[in-house]
């Protein structure tokens, strides 16, 4: 063999493919570096390098949204569904760093390790939304949980926080066993790490991969909070600093579900009826506990946190319908709920910042005297995550139904009428103790000027987003379009 | 159904000025509320007139001033607007009843915090129910009927009565849920379109091409039924309304009976007829009886009321029965009674309201029995209540007599039992309009209990004006008001016979 023919078999990485993830690792490398050089901490300087990074890494994106490979022998795979999600989770980022310096602050919590933890998260998080691979996937997995573990647990001080931290550690543990041994079956069945060439490989055995793969996704549904495996998420959303909550809530779960539903145009070969029956399923569990837990809920931050499990079962109910039409909704939603769920937990670490806040329901009475303008953006992202339109949550709710629908699964549509029907009561009685009820306390909160441009756009963008929908819609067809036609 | 484009587009820009108006009833000052919101509500319903004139009656069946703006071409969806004779006079009853309305909260003593808000609030509602009644999109009708609740959840919840943030809840909470059942069928029709026809459509026009077998025709008849039966309300549904009528500011309780409740039996005259012929037909015994039974059980509600506010209430039920039994005897005379008993109560209602709010404001109270005699002192306002009250229980020249009438007369098209029944209905709501009367003018008091109050006069009787004209209109020269409508409903009814033959 001559050596020329070698050395045209190795490919060399294209590393134009994963340059917004480098971005993100120099910054969150650079952060580390100037932390262990400095001994006082410059906490500005952090925030500022970090925004820069990350917007760089965004721009890459955005300026180059049709850049599609794979790379690393297969490793890692850059399309249109990948650029689509981690602009969003970039973008969230930068949403939540807007918030952290003076909560922390105000907690006496400010450390500088949280700098670059938050960019390991966010590299993490975009490289599980852009793998087939079984090993980088896990990789992702554990870089992400890693991370949510410390940054749950950084407001040292505080009890609750220790105790979320705690079971989100053990679960998460848990998570990843279960994931990696799946990984394991699903390997012994086709003899490949890949993804694509498993699910779609017809070999004898098919009880390990049936085996293999209901344990990797159970690993991942701990994660996303479906009923039965949730039990970690209250405490740890509730425990978490609330802008981690946030950035847990938008840009946690916008990763952790990029591999499931990137798997959804495979599943069809081997599992078209069960994938529909045990999907279908566990949403609806999730949809109805979530609803049904968060109405009787006195902590608005707990209620959130079941809120975010109840929305995890209506992306279910989406991801439930393996065709093209459910991957297009799921997509919207998933977008949808990050801008929400983002929105709703930073107002109230922005409301968390008055010492005598303590997130209980009455609190929020009297709310539209005393600032009207959060009470107004705080009203919007209720109705959004109830869906009335025009907002997100509406249009995301409106095309679930279309692909619950276009697969006649009445059954799960009623269900999601049942629970939607259920999370009215909470939302709603949230929107009237804020607007109707008078109260003799007034909160104030000074907000900075950055943190009200965030609550601005996310509010913005909630309703825009909701009123012309063909913004995100095109991307997400597109994405959906070209992951059926592979 | 032909289209016909508009030269210029009136009805956006009718949807556009009450929310210009609202923008700048945000931004100025308070003591400019009132005058813009006077102003941008009086606009409109001269946008309205004039598009009346502008409207070709000959061609009544023709979808006029018709906009087409796409917003997801992919799923078919786009903002579809425009008027056939139908939504003409329901475009024509809702500029004017929000004038209405409007022109009361100027002076309604009800209304004295958080100014800003409400006017805001009613500027929307104007916008959304224009939406509502002009949009051809299903999903666009659906963001239109949904947006309507919020501004009456603000409204109720903050300047209505005593029970004011439960009659909110509650009506939120019913109207949304069913509604979840009408984006569910919404969206399984587009789906169906998609599998006869290999591309989504939410567009009305592309919908009536859908044909179903009749048993998921039945079922999706019912996801569209069980969300219009809750807003019109047919009565084992009908709970959520008397506590929102009933609590909420009486400009609240006017917009809400005279627009929001048409937004029910209008849907189910243009989808559950229009989109699903076939199941109407198989399900029309059953319906009709319901529409009757509904109309009976109402009217004996409303003999028991004390509350005025309810006693009007529950009378909107009644009326409502009338509309959905003649609109599901599916025949020509029908068709007719119904729109024109939708238009009718319409301005009844509203006026029925301004007279309970018009007594509160003097006597601070909607009990009947504290109304007794109180007419003594205010011969207009007593003229205008009788003028109602008869317009009300049908007698002839007032404006629901053609409603009943034809009703009967399609009724007899079957047989003249049914006949028969749908007049002791008619007379059941005789009798309790006629209780009302005896209450406010026979009753007397103690002489001593009398207290002296000025009559109605200003802006009131203004309002007050605007609707009794319309309801003299209505009775005296009825074909003025037919002839908006009559070529829409006969091309609907053609088309559903031709769909039953077969075609």
């Amino acid at each position: 063999m001559e050596l020329r023919d070698l050395i045209g078999s190795i490919e060399f990485p294209k590393m134009a493919l994963i340059i917004p993830e480098l971005i993100v690792l120099l910054t969150g490398f650079l952060i580390f570096t100037l932390d262990l050089i400095f001994k006082r901490a410059n906490y500005r300087l952090y925030t500022w390098i970090s925004v820069v990074g990350y917007f760089m890494a965004m721009l890459y994106i955005a300026f180059n949204p049709s850049l599609s490979g794979s790379t690393f022998y297969g490793l890692y795979v850059r399309d249109y569904f990948s650029s689509f999600l981690q602009f969003f989770m970039i973008l969230l980022t930068i949403f939540v760093l807007a918030f952290t310096y003076h909560y922390y602050k105000q907690k006496l919590s400010l450390y500088r390790e949280f700098y670059y933890i938050l960019s390991f998260a966010l590299v993490s998080a975009m490289f599980l939304a852009s793998s087939y691979n079984l090993i980088t996937l896990y990789v992702a997995l554990e870089g992400v949980s890693i991370s949510f573990y410390i940054l749950t647990a950084l407001l040292r001080g505080d009890f609750n926080a220790k105790e979320g931290a705690f079971k989100y550690l053990i679960l998460g543990g848990l998570s990843i066993a279960l994931a990696s041994y799946g990984a394991v079956f699903m390997y012994i069945y086709a003899g490949s790490l890949d993804l694509q060439k498993i699910l779609t490989y017809s070999g004898q055995n098919k009880d390990l991969l049936i085996l293999g793969l209901v344990f990797f996704l159970i690993g991942f549904a701990i994660k996303i909070g479906a009923v039965p495996f949730h039990f970690w998420l209250p405490d740890a959303y509730q425990g978490a600093p609330t802008p981690i909550t946030a950035y847990m809530a938008s840009v946690g779960k916008l990763a952790f579900f990029a591999p499931v539903v990137r798997i959804m145009p495979l599943v069809q070969e081997h599992f078209a009826y069960a994938w529909v029956i045990t999907v279908g399923i566990i949403s609806a569990m999730t949809m109805l506990y979530g609803n049904l837990v968060a109405l009787v809920q006195k902590d608005v931050k707990r209620l959130l946190a079941y809120s975010s499990i109840a929305h995890s079962g209506y992306i279910l109910a989406g991801i439930a319908v393996a065709k093209a039409i459910g991957l297009k909704a799921v997509l919207y939603f998933l977008v949808a709920y990050a801008l929400m769920g983002a929105g709703s937990f930073l107002l109230l670490a922005l409301l968390e910042r008055n010492p005598q806040w303590e997130n209980r329901m009455e609190e929020f009475s009297g709310l539209r005297f005393s600032m009207p303008w959060i009470a107004v953006s705080f009203m919007i992202f209720m109705f959004s995550l109830l869906g009335v339109p025009p907002s997100v949550g509406f249009v995301g709710k409106a095309l679930v139904f279309t692909a619950l629908s276009f697969d006649r699964l009445w059954w799960l549509a009623f269900v999601m009428i049942l629970s939607t029907g259920i999370s009215t009561g909470y939302y709603v009685r949230l929107v009237v103790l804020t607007f109707m009820k008078e109260s003799s306390k007034s909160i104030k909160v000074e907000s900075s000027f950055a943190e009200k441009v965030v609550i601005f756009v996310l509010t913005l963008s909630v309703v825009i987003l909701g009123a012309v929908p063909i913004i995100i819609w095109s991307f997400a067809s597109q994405s959906a379009d070209i992951l059926f036609k592979r | 159904m032909e289209k016909l484009g508009a030269q210029f587009p009136l009805i956006s820009i009718s949807m556009l000025i009450p929310t210009l108006g609202s923008f700048f009833v945000v931004l100025l000052p308070e003591r400019f509320t009132k005058g813009i919101s006077l102003i941008s509500t009086g606009i409109t319903f001269l946008i309205s007139l004039y598009s009346l004139t502008l409207f070709d009656f000959s061609k009544g069946d023709v979808v006029q001033f018709y906009e087409h703006y796409p917003i997801i071409p992919e799923l078919g969806i786009s903002l579809s607007l425009g008027l056939d004779g139908l939504s003409m006079l329901m475009y024509l009853l809702t500029t004017l009843v929000s004038l209405v309305a409007v022109l009361w909260s100027v002076r309604d003593k009800q209304i004295n915090h958080r100014i800003k808000e409400y006017f805001l609030w009613f500027l929307l509602t104007e916008s959304f129910l224009i939406g509502v009644f002009a949009s051809w999109d299903l999903i666009v009708f659906y963001v239109f009927y949904e947006l309507t609740l919020v501004p009456m959840l603000f409204v109720i919840g903050i300047w209505g009565y005593k029970l004011r943030l439960y009659s909110a809840y509650k009506f939120f909470i019913y109207i949304f849920i069913s509604s979840l059942f009408l984006l569910l069928g919404t969206v399984s029709l587009a789906v169906q379109h998609y599998k006869l026809f290999g591309r989504f459509s939410f567009s009305y026009f592309d919908l009536m091409n859908n044909d179903y077998p009749l048993g998921l025709g039945i079922f999706l008849f019912m996801l569209f039924f069980i969300a219009f039966a809750v807003k019109t309300p047919i009565v084992p549904f009908h709970t959520w309304l008397p506590d929102a009528h009933g609590e909420a500011p009486t400009a609240g309780s006017i917009v809400l009976a005279a627009i929001l409740l048409k937004m029910g039996t209008y849907a189910l005259f243009r989808f559950n007829i229009g989109l699903f012929p076939k199941v109407v037909a198989f399900l029309m015994p059953i319906l009709v009886l319901w529409g009757i039974f509904s109309i009976m059980m109402a009217s004996w509600f409303t003999i028991s009321q004390k509350n005025l506010k309810r006693f009007v209430a529950y009378s909107s039920i009644s009326h409502m029965g009338f509309v959905v039994t003649s609109m599901f005897l599916l025949n020509l005379e029908g068709f007719r009674a119904s729109i024109m008993e939708m238009f009718a109560h319409g301005l009844t209602s509203a006026s029925l309201f301004m007279i309970a709010g018009f007594i509160y404001n003097r006597l601070h109270s909607f009990n009947m029995d504290a109304l007794k005699g109180s007419a003594k002192f205010m011969p207009l306002f007593a003229i205008i209540t009788v003028i109602t009250a008869y317009s009300s229980m049908g007698l002839p020249g007032g404006s629901s007599f053609w409603g009943k009438f034809l009703t009967v007369l399609s009724a007899r098209e079957y047989t003249t039992q049914l006949a028969l029944l749908v007049i002791a209905g008619a007379f059941f709501s005789v009798i309790y309009m006629l209780y009302l009367m005896k209450v406010l003018f026979l009753d007397t008091k103690e002489e001593s209990r009398l207290v002296h109050f000025a009559d109605i006069r200003g802006f009131k009787l203004s309002a007050f004006l605007l609707l009794v004209i319309p309801m003299f209109m209505v009775g005296l020269l009825p074909s003025l008001f037919f002839n908006i409508f009559d070529m829409s409903v006969k091309k609907l009814l053609l088309y559903v016979m031709h769909k039953l033959i077969g075609g």
